[in-house]
Formats: C-alpha cells, sequence, structure tokens
C-alpha cells in the first residue's frame, strides 16, 4: 500500500514533469528555430530536415552590408529611449501624486490613466497620420516619440505608483524633521528608494516602445523605420529572404529578451499595469 | 487665486503635466477621428474638395455596402473568444502546475515563458509564417514524419487557425505568469479546512481557488479580451488579412481602407470609430463584472 502510493506519486510527478517539459518546448520551438535559420547557410533553409549542417554568419553580414539594418536599430533606440525618459520624468512625477495625495476623485481618475490601455491604436493613428501630414512631421522620428508616449506615461504613471505607496510615508517624514526640503527629500529619500522601481519600469516602456508596430509602420516610410517594421523589407519578388529575416529577428529580440528576464521579479508587476504587485 | 486653489489641492501640480499631455494626445485625436468619419476625405486630396457626408461612411457599413466590415467584426469578436479562452485555460492549468511542482530549474521554465511575451510580435509572426510554410516548413516536416500529410496552413480556410496558434503561443505564458503568482498566493490553511469536511477536488477549485481568485482572473481576462480585439501586427506579418478576407481583422480592414493604395480615410475612420466602441464596450462590460462581484 506504501510502497504503490509512493510509486504513484511518482508517476504523477514525472506526468507533470513530462507535460511542463513539453509545455516549455512549444514555447521555446519559434525562437530555437528563428537562432536555427539565421545560422544555416542559404541552401538548406528550404530543406526543414537538416538539423546537421555547417553554420555561418553570412546572413548576419549581409543584412548588416545590405539591408541598412544599422540605421532601423538607431531608428528603434532613439526612439524608444527618449520616449522612455520623458515618460518617466512626466509619469513618476504625476504617479508620486498619486501615491501621496488623497482626493475625491483620485480612483476614478486613475481609471481614466488605465483606460487609455483599451484604446485600439489602428484607430487612433488615423488623425495622428493627418496631423503629422500637415505638421510635415510624417516618417520623422519625433512622431514617434509622441505617439510612443501615449502608451508610455499611463503605464509609468501605473507602475510607479505602486513602486512609491510600497515606500513608507514616515521615512519621508523623518527626513522632513530632520530639515530636509522637499527636493532634498526627493534626492536622498525618495529616489534611491525607488531605483528598482524605476529601473524596472524603464525596462518595461523600453520593451513596449521596442516592439510597437502601428504606428511605427503607419507613420513612417523610408529614413524612420524602425526595427519591428523593417521584417517586411525581407518579403521580396524573389521569395522571402528568411535568412537575413531571422538575424534580424535573433539581433533585435536579443535585447528585448535580456531585458526581459532582468526584470522578471517584476514581470507580473508590469504586465498587469503595476495593478498585481506579485 | 491660483496659489489658492492650488493649495486647497496639493496634487494638482504633480499630475497636471501628465494628464495635460494625455488629454491633448488622446481626446483631440479622438474628436478629431469623429470628424475626419463624417467626411469623404481621401489621401492626396486638396482640404478644399473635402464634403461632408454626414453618417454615410456608418451606413454604408451597415446596409451590406461594405461586406468586408461585417466579416471584419465577426472572425474579430470569433477570435476575441477564441483566443481568450483558449489562453485563459491552458494558461491556468499552467500556472497550477508550475504552482504545485518544486523543482530546481524553475527560474529556466520562467525564463523561457518570458521569451513570447517580450519577443516583437511582427518578427514572431514572420517565424512563424516560416514554420508553418506548406512547402519547406517545420511542422509540416513533422507532421509528415507522424503520416499525416500536407497541411497548407495558410490557406483560406487554415489561415484563422494559424493566427490562433501563433496568438496563443504568444500570450498562454502572460496568462501563465499572473496565474502563478495568484495561486501561489493563496492560503493553504482553507484549503485543509475544506479538505477535513470533505470537499472534493473539483469543490474546492470552485469554491475556494475561484472566488479568491476572482479580480486576478477577471483582470487577465480584460487584458487579454481587449488585446486580441485590438490585434494587427500579428495577422499583418503572417497572412496580411488573407487569402481573400479570412483574416481581416477589424484592425487590418481600418489599415487596408487608409493605407497609401486606397486612402479612403474617411471611411477608414467610420471603421475605426466601430473598432474603438466595440472594445470600449466589451471592457466596460468586463469591468462592470468585475466590480459587481465586489
Amino acid at each position: 500500500m506504501n510502497i504503490s502510493r509512493r510509486s504513484r506519486k511518482m508517476f504523477f510527478s514525472m506526468g507533470k514533469g513530462l507535460i511542463l517539459f513539453i509545455v516549455c518546448m512549444f514555447f521555446l520551438a519559434p525562437y530555437w528555430w528563428m537562432v536555427l535559420i539565421s545560422l544555416k547557410p542559404r541552401v538548406d533553409i528550404f530543406e526543414p530536415g537538416k538539423f546537421i549542417f555547417k553554420p555561418t554568419l553570412e546572413h548576419y553580414v549581409s543584412i548588416i552590408k545590405n539591408a541598412h539594418i544599422l540605421n532601423y536599430f538607431a531608428n528603434s533606440t532613439i526612439v524608444s529611449v527618449i520616449s522612455t525618459i520623458v515618460s518617466l520624468i512626466i509619469g513618476s512625477v504625476a504617479a508620486y501624486g498619486f501615491a501621496r495625495f488623497n482626493w475625491k476623485k483620485r480612483e476614478s481618475t486613475a481609471f481614466m490613466v488605465l483606460s487609455q490601455r483599451m484604446l485600439p491604436a489602428m484607430a487612433i493613428v488615423i488623425p495622428y497620420f493627418l496631423m503629422a501630414m500637415v505638421a510635415g512631421l510624417l516618417d520623422t522620428r519625433v512622431i514617434l516619440v509622441i505617439c510612443y508616449l501615449l502608451f508610455n506615461i499611463p503605464f509609468t504613471i501605473l507602475m510607479m505608483r505602486g513602486f512609491f505607496e510600497d515606500i513608507p510615508v514616515e521615512i519621508e517624514e523623518a527626513g522632513k524633521i530632520d530639515g530636509c526640503n522637499g527636493i532634498q527629500v526627493l534626492k536622498e529619500l525618495i529616489l534611491p528608494l525607488s531605483l528598482p522601481g524605476l529601473t524596472a519600469t524603464a525596462i518595461f516602456c523600453l520593451i513596449n516602445s521596442w516592439n510597437e508596430f502601428v504606428f511605427a509602420n503607419f507613420l513612417t516610410s523610408v529614413n524612420t523605420k524602425t526595427v519591428p517594421t523593417s521584417v517586411m523589407l525581407f518579403l521580396s519578388v524573389s521569395g522571402t529572404k528568411w535568412g537575413e529575416m531571422a538575424a534580424t529577428g535573433v539581433l533585435s529580440s536579443l535585447p528585448v529578451i535580456i531585458f526581459g528576464i532582468a526584470v522578471q521579479k517584476y514581470m507580473i508587476r508590469g504586465l498587469t499595469f503595476g495593478a498585481v504587485k506579485g | 487665486m491660483i496659489k489658492r486653489y492650488i493649495k486647497k489641492r496639493p496634487y494638482i501640480p504633480y499630475i497636471a503635466p501628465a494628464m495635460m499631455i494625455m488629454t491633448v494626445l488622446t481626446v483631440f485625436p479622438t474628436i478629431f477621428l469623429y470628424l475626419i468619419s463624417i467626411t469623404d476625405y481621401q489621401l492626396g486630396w486638396d482640404f478644399g474638395r473635402i464634403q461632408v457626408v454626414w453618417f454615410d461612411n456608418y451606413i454604408r457599413l451597415f446596409s451590406g455596402r461594405d461586406p468586408d466590415f461585417g466579416n471584419a467584426v465577426y472572425i474579430s469578436l470569433k477570435f476575441m473568444v477564441i483566443t481568450t479562452g483558449i489562453e485563459m485555460v491552458f494558461g491556468f492549468m499552467i500556472g497550477k502546475l508550475l504552482c504545485d511542482c518544486e523543482f530546481k530549474l524553475k527560474p529556466v521554465v520562467f525564463a523561457i515563458l518570458i521569451i513570447p511575451i517580450v519577443m516583437t510580435p511582427s518578427i514572431a509572426g514572420n517565424i512563424w509564417k516560416l514554420m508553418l510554410n506548406s512547402e519547406y516548413g517545420i511542422v509540416n516536416y513533422f507532421l509528415n514524419r507522424m503520416g499525416i500529410s500536407k497541411v497548407t496552413w495558410l490557406d483560406a480556410k487554415m489561415a484563422f487557425t494559424s493566427v490562433v496558434l501563433a496568438d496563443v503561443w504568444q500570450w498562454t505564458p502572460f496568462v501563465s505568469l499572473i496565474s502563478y503568482a495568484g495561486l501561489c498566493s493563496l492560503p493553504s490553511d482553507q484549503y485543509e479546512a475544506a479538505r477535513i469536511d470533505g470537499g472534493n477536488a473539483f469543490q474546492l477549485f470552485r469554491y475556494i481557488t475561484l472566488p479568491s481568485l476572482r479580480p486576478l482572473i477577471f483582470l487577465t481576462l480584460i487584458f487579454r479580451t481587449i488585446d486580441s480585439l485590438k490585434i494587427y501586427d500579428m495577422p499583418f506579418v503572417l497572412t496580411q488579412g488573407g487569402p481573400g478576407n479570412s483574416t481581416e481583422f477589424l484592425s487590418l480592414h481600418v489599415y487596408r481602407l487608409a493605407n497609401a493604395q486606397n486612402g479612403l480615410i474617411g471611411r477608414a475612420a467610420a471603421n475605426a470609430i466601430i473598432l474603438m466602441i466595440i472594445s470600449t464596450a466589451v471592457s466596460k462590460v468586463l469591468i462592470h463584472y468585475q466590480r459587481k462581484g465586489e
């Protein structure tokens, strides 16, 4: 009886392990396949069963030399970084207001901020397109930075609100009693204490801006294409250049994945706009 | 006077800049969108040529003069229900499995689950396009090996399923991570008490797990529903809305009307308004139910 129960338990845990393994394989497979394709010689890409091949970097060399991929990376980086910095400054200040003061309509204001998340980008991009056209801002980085503020600011407000609320008010009061003025309290106490939160929020903003597709696809055409829209370039008349596409994919997803794993601890917070502190 | 106003409301200086920027960035464009939607503006026209056609763009949508619109609404809603359902169920199951098991490699599993979530959807879409290719895709290669004949994943019949598959791949981990956090934070004493009282596994789940995770489940549901309703980049890369209109979701329909080749901005704006109304309505309903339970 005892033995059979133990073996049953073992059987179950092995089953669970197996299921988890399959699940992991499913989620990993496309990424792993992309890496493989990016290293495969051109001719072997059309033979999926060929798992043993001589790895080559020809696709990486080709995209850097011919496809101006570095320009797209520069565009993506500049737009994401500027938009993130602006959102962090404006958003954190607002978040501090939400966390430290209480007013009658606070929660409905916070809900209004959250409801920005529900707005379909495809709907709002049409007026942006026309306004940018009139203002001569089409295909510039400025318009993309402005558009990315649209989702980065609400995100920063809600995320940082949670982080500020985690810092006890008493610390600030103690600082004030010790003779710090408002700016000193902010610089000496709040900033260092909220640094992990700020970093995590910044990383999420960077990931979101980096991956953004609707605005980038609609508002840019030649000069300021970002990496996500540049993958469309590999669809040519003579068929898709899969190797180059995969190499671009590897290069562009590497930073987001490293960033994502770095903020693993805050992943749930980030995914739920700070609603679940996980 | 301003000073006194602020002294009464000390939060104003903090939130004002952000609120002002957000209003400028969303309210004005939305009003502008409504205005465009009652005109017949087409890309490349002088602004003098624009005529106000009032609700003609909307009437066109609902009178059947735009057959793709009905299809777009239908498949968008269908896609929303199917993907959200699959992702919620599987995500929850994976979360439960992870919470029940204790093993050393757990951080690795989490790292793997994070990859789809943070991966650029357009790039993921391209990879799926390659994997699902009927001639030289890896999926068909394995299916062949198992004795299943060629499946043309991206033809009119299967394209919708393929987009569902890719979306499930990308967003199930999202549900898993959140439900993992929720499940693991549940106190175990309730379960023990219920088990002593003779509750079976289903009853425990129905009467303890579900009610205590209700807010979390609703939150995940809202995020997933809205995001799948808005989906654009994945189908745009994977199928371009085709073949025919088999995967032309609402966002793609708006894009097809508004892009440089067609340039029917006025009509696209009316479609966009409908998209906005549907997503607002869906989120309102869900939020209503979420609050009702509290």
